[in-house]
């Protein structure tokens, strides 16, 4: 179930280290979804930044965001090696205006690009991220008061998002539950 | 009719090009069948406004005017710091030039070899240089080498360039070439960048952006354009919207003046310098019609 996340390194798909403008991003993004459709069944893929100087804003969205916008909920995208805040903020600049958030994980702790998850889900999410994989049930159970209908909610709102992903399991009970993977 | 563009003689910063364009009328009139713009001894063209003046004159020639510049110092004076600049280079072929036009081009010759200057080069989609943003930016890291903030600064100037500059390619929609240069002025303590071009203007771009934002679209292209810088400054605002809204951000982060000249207006930004001063937006309309976008933004060079 812990599935390895398959690896994109974004330079190899550019033409030089700094990515420039729409243009230039509708044909990086292309590439990016031949890789992705290569790496059939995949759900989790790491894009990492190496070698990745510097992205303007449109180049950002026409790649990074519109890729996880495009397979939301369905396939997760995170990245590695962001190695400048002026990236970053990019990113975010991007991420936010197409209301995607994206995960950068650095030194075994994310960071969210974009839109933040609302006030009743933050802590939600913070608790998914902690590990690989995680149920409605296991997250009541460290918080008494919780009611089940309520934390499926809060999971279920930030897959909707893009926080997470998710994927259908048989229950204790014999009914269906769903799991929820951590995107990274 | 002859319109005349006197200009003083005096350094000319786009507002006092802008004067000079006022007191001259409509260059772009429909009864003008002729634009001189006179340069007399003294009057020293800064960066931005020449390339201001550069997209003016080939928008004249362009709608079959005759245009003259005319230089009374002739090489030695103004003239001779454009020809360096890479000016006539791009100077529309019919557009005449007294005493005449520069025999060579020193651009060409010296191209690259002042670190204060970036030549003007033109922005073409078919003919995109992808070395240009760099270029700028790298210019800008060594003329602001002795600020603390520097290597932010440049990454933030990076992006700043990359997002004008890809504006001009994707939606200029014009047979005019746009332009980019920078200038820095170590006596003046600053470096001047300038990216202008002839075509539909930003409000072609933000307008279907902000279609969501019901407040903003029927807002007037003045108090839209002061929106942003607004969003800009506001501390929630930052970097919450397209590319030229996160820039504007950046550019006011780190303290730019911001100079925006639209087809009849302008809006001229002065960030807060010290804690009781608030950033300032001075905004012009009624303009005389100049075609496009031109955008200039000054830097501290000591922070």
């Amino acid at each position: 179930m812990n599935e390895r996340p398959s690896v994109i390194v974004l330079r190899e798909l550019m033409e030089g280290a700094e990515g420039w403008g729409r243009e230039q991003g509708r044909a990086v993004f292309q590439q990016l979804l031949e890789k992705v459709e290569a790496a059939r069944g995949c759900t989790l893929f790491k894009v990492s930044l190496r070698g990745v100087e510097r992205a303007d804003i449109s180049f950002a969205s026409e790649t990074l965001v519109e890729l996880t916008r495009r397979f939301r909920s369905e396939k997760g995208f995170y990245l590695v090696d962001v190695g400048n805040e002026d990236l970053a903020e990019n990113i975010e600049a991007a991420a936010t205006r197409k209301v995607q958030p994206l995960l950068v994980w650095s030194n075994g702790s994310a960071r969210v690009l974009g839109p933040e998850p609302s006030q009743g889900t933050r802590d939600t999410l913070h608790f998914a991220l902690e590990r690989p994989q995680t149920r409605a049930a296991e997250y009541v159970a460290e918080r008494p008061g919780m009611t089940i209908a309520n934390a499926s909610m809060k999971f279920k709102q930030l897959w909707q998002q893009g926080f997470l992903l998710r994927e259908e399991s048989a229950a204790d009970s014999g009914g269906m539950e769903y799991i929820y993977r951590r995107i990274g | 009719m002859q319109c005349v563009i006197d200009l003083p003689a005096k350094w000319i910063n786009p507002s006092e090009l802008e004067a000079a364009v006022q007191r001259s009328g409509q260059p772009h009139g429909q009864d003008v069948f002729e634009v001189e713009f006179r340069f007399p001894v003294g009057s020293k063209l800064m960066i931005d406004a020449a390339i201001r003046v550069l997209s003016l004159a080939n928008q004249l020639a362009l709608t079959s005017r005759r245009v003259r510049l005319a230089f009374d110092e002739g090489e030695a004076g103004t003239m001779g710091y454009l020809n360096r600049a890479g000016f006539f280079d791009h100077l529309a072929g019919p557009i005449e030039v007294l005493p005449w036009r520069p025999t060579f081009s020193a651009a060409a010759v010296h191209r690259g070899g002042n670190a204060g200057l970036v030549e003007i080069a033109r922005i073409n989609k078919d003919h995109r240089d992808t070395t240009l943003p760099g270029r700028l930016a790298e210019a800008l890291r060594r003329a602001c080498s002795s600020r603390a903030d520097v290597s932010e600064l440049t990454n933030a100037a990076w992006t700043i360039f990359a997002e004008l500059i890809d504006n001009v390619f994707s939606h200029s929609r014009t047979p005019l070439d746009g332009y980019a240069a920078l200038q820095v002025y170590p006596r003046g303590d600053r470096v001047v960048v300038a990216v202008s071009d002839s075509g539909l203007g930003i409000m072609e771009t933000l307008r279907p952006a902000l279609q969501a934002e019901s407040r903003l679209s029927g807002l007037s292209d003045l108090d839209l354009l002061v929106e942003i810088f607004r969003q800009g400054i506001s501390r929630h605002g930052a970097d919450r919207g397209d590319g030229l809204r996160g820039s504007a951000a950046k550019a006011i982060r780190y303290r730019a003046d911001l100079d925006v000249r639209l087809p009849s207006l302008r809006v001229r930004l002065t960030p807060a310098r010290g804690s009781y001063a608030p950033n300032t937006a001075h905004c012009f309309d009624r303009l005389p019609l100049v075609w496009g976008t031109h955008i200039g933004f000054t830097l501290r060079l000591t922070g």
